[in-house]
């Protein structure tokens, strides 16, 4: 428990990741309460068109080219991205930890192969691959979810290598062998929560990296298409730059926001669970 | 001392180095052919169905016809086969969009990418590596965190919209620069013409990676910093400037090359985004129009060239890396 307490600490001693992990808990709060606070569809026009922010006080954020409510939008949007950049950071996890753990641990010719296959999916151009995906199997929230997952894995895949290779020879294991346990149990209930510190440093600044993949393919307007995500409101205001640029700035800045505090709050994992990596 | 080695013995190794490094690339180049190929052909309704519809063509037997032309009715293993041959033969099959065989509209398409591409990572380079050579000169000064901020500013920024808000900014506001496209219609095409089109887009790409090259700079230049070699350096009496630009740079540039070559692969997803921000007329406008036109020849021939792409860059990083550190051994 103590020990617990000793890692929150450390966490909230990095201020920036403390602002972060405060930011991102409002923004997910907004997300949960989205259906309290704005009940109907974001997507029906309420309003006149291209109202700018300020103009009516029931639309702090303004209007977009039909008349819907940026704000109402824009808290609608946050679950989308929030949910696809946890999801699809989950899967490239899992399929990082499974294919590092695997290689790290029996070596050999599994470690080339898995190794190699890190190299290919390095080697397919990510976002066109992402594209590519999405097309193929239908623009749907899973299937963006898998997309990203696939081309995110690698490098959870080599950090877990790496720690494996680093630990497969150490006393605990060769007790644990000498034992007769088999190498499932060693690999996950053993060497994986020695392995975990870094690796969960590094699936959290995958989520960030998801959020911008995610918002990227909808931008270009291959996401889902009944769902308000931020990328595709800024790809909506695309055309109304002359008049109204706004329309594209606010869910940009919400986008840039929330990747800045994901990635704040990566720094300050980074600096709780490894704490003797601090000044590096 | 692997440093004193003679120019031609250098030659040598590089070479060596890069017979290596061809060979190694054989099996990734078919990997990326078979999984994407694979891929493609999971695909519900297949390009044929698509282009006879757009053609107005129902007569059953040309509809077999088609097919037996484009190969469609052998097996799968046996398409690939025969498609991995005519990869051989350069023959990437043909687009019926534009009417042309694919390799030729990639090829059309492919020197704009290859120019936002290249000015992108120049960019990134020469921002990041300079930002970061200061950060760690004056650090935990009021230039380090300066650094620092912006860095991670442009770290978060998404690509494209980071390209609108400079459109709005310095096209649409301040008129200094245009809104879109490689050059001006009717009377333009000059060298300064297309450098004026590159501005924006180049930033829009590159700022994200040299935030990048900027913090991996700092740290990495603090490291070698304490390394033995510079404190006998400092001791034979060179200027701390002599030292920090001869023998730390160099060496601190190491881990900034190596991260320039894994991600060549995002960088040319990257310009896919921004080629579609800017109108810029490169593969990324071709794979948008193909991929949603379910034109996968062309779709295919991308990834295939793209990847290409990919290899040939990380084998230039291979050598750049052998030449800043010579003692870099063949693996």
């Amino acid at each position: 428990m103590s020990e617990r307490f000793a890692f929150l600490g450390r966490f909230a001693r990095n201020r920036g990741a403390l602002a972060g992990a405060v930011i991102i808990g409002l923004v997910a709060l907004a997300a949960l309460l989205a259906p309290v606070f704005f009940p109907t569809d974001p997507l029906r026009i309420v309003a006149a068109p291209e109202l700018w922010p300020g103009e009516d006080p029931a639309f702090p954020l303004g209007t977009d080219s039909l008349g819907r409510d940026i704000l109402s939008m824009l808290v609608h949007g946050a679950r989308a991205t929030l949910l696809i950049g946890l999801f699809a950071s989950a899967m490239a996890t899992v399929i990082g930890i499974g294919v590092g753990a695997t290689a790290g641990y029996f070596g050999g010719w599994i470690d080339e192969a898995a190794m190699r296959s890190a190299e290919l999916f390095q080697t397919i151009p990510n976002l066109i691959f992402v594209l590519t995906i999405v097309v193929i199997l239908g623009s749907t929230l899973q299937n963006i979810v898998i997309a990203i997952g696939i081309v995110s894995w690698t490098p959870i895949a080599r950090m877990t290598r790496a720690e494996f290779l680093a630990l497969r020879d150490r006393e605990f294991v060769q007790a644990c062998r000498t034992m007769g346990m088999g190498n499932l149990g060693i690999i996950v209930g053993e060497i994986l929560p020695n392995a975990l510190p870094p690796v969960i440093v590094l699936s959290s600044l995958v989520v960030a990296g998801a959020v911008l993949f995610e918002s990227a393919v909808s931008f270009l307007g291959l996401g889902d298409p009944n769902i308000a995500s931020w990328g595709r409101l800024v790809g909506d205001g695309r055309q109304l730059i002359r008049s109204s640029w706004y329309i594209s700035a606010i869910p940009g800045l919400a986008i840039m926001v929330t990747v800045l505090c994901l990635n704040l709050i990566g720094d300050g994992l980074n600096d709780a669970l490894n704490p003797k990596l601090r000044d590096r | 001392m692997a440093g004193e080695l003679s120019g031609s013995s250098r030659r040598h190794v590089a070479l060596r180095l890069l017979r290596r490094r061809l060979v190694q690339a054989l099996p990734l180049m078919l990997g990326v052919v078979v999984i994407n190929f694979v891929l493609i052909h999971l695909a519900p309704g297949s390009f044929l169905e698509l282009m006879t519809a757009e053609n107005q063509v129902s007569d059953p037997a040309t509809v077999e016809l088609l097919r037996k032309t484009y190969g469609l009715t052998d097996p799968l293993w046996l398409q690939l086969l025969k498609y991995i041959w005519a990869l051989l033969h350069l023959d990437f099959g043909f687009s019926y969009r534009q009417n042309m065989p694919v390799i030729d509209a990639i090829a059309i398409n492919l020197p704009a990418t290859l120019l936002l591409m290249i000015s992108s990572i120049a960019l990134a380079f020469a921002v990041g590596v300079a930002a970061g050579v200061v950060a760690s000169a004056k650090v935990r000064t009021l230039w380090d965190s300066l650094v620092s901020v912006v860095a991670m500013f442009f770290f978060a920024a998404p690509s494209f919209w980071l390209g609108i808000m400079m459109i709005v900014l310095f096209a649409v506001k301040l008129g200094w620069l245009p809104v879109g496209g490689m050059e001006t219609i009717g009377g333009g095409g000059g060298i300064v013409d297309i450098l004026r089109h590159l501005l924006l887009p180049t930033l829009a790409l590159g700022l994200f990676y040299a935030a990048i090259y900027a913090r991996v700079m700092r740290s990495s230049m603090l490291e070698v910093s304490q390394l033995d070699f510079v404190r006998t350096a400092r001791a034979k009496g060179l200027s701390r400037r002599q030292v920090t630009l001869h023998h730390v740079l160099r060496n601190a540039l190491l881990p900034v090359v190596t991260i320039l070559g894994v991600q060549m692969g995002t960088v040319l997803g990257g310009s896919v985004v921004i080629e579609s921000v800017f109108s810029w007329p490169g593969v990324g406008s071709l794979l948008f129009d193909s991929v949603s036109s379910r034109n996968y020849p062309v779709v295919l021939g991308i990834m295939v060239l793209g990847a290409l792409v990919v290899i040939a860059a990380n084998i230039a990083v291979d050598l750049v890396y052998m030449w800043l550190d010579p003692r870099i051994e063949i693996r």
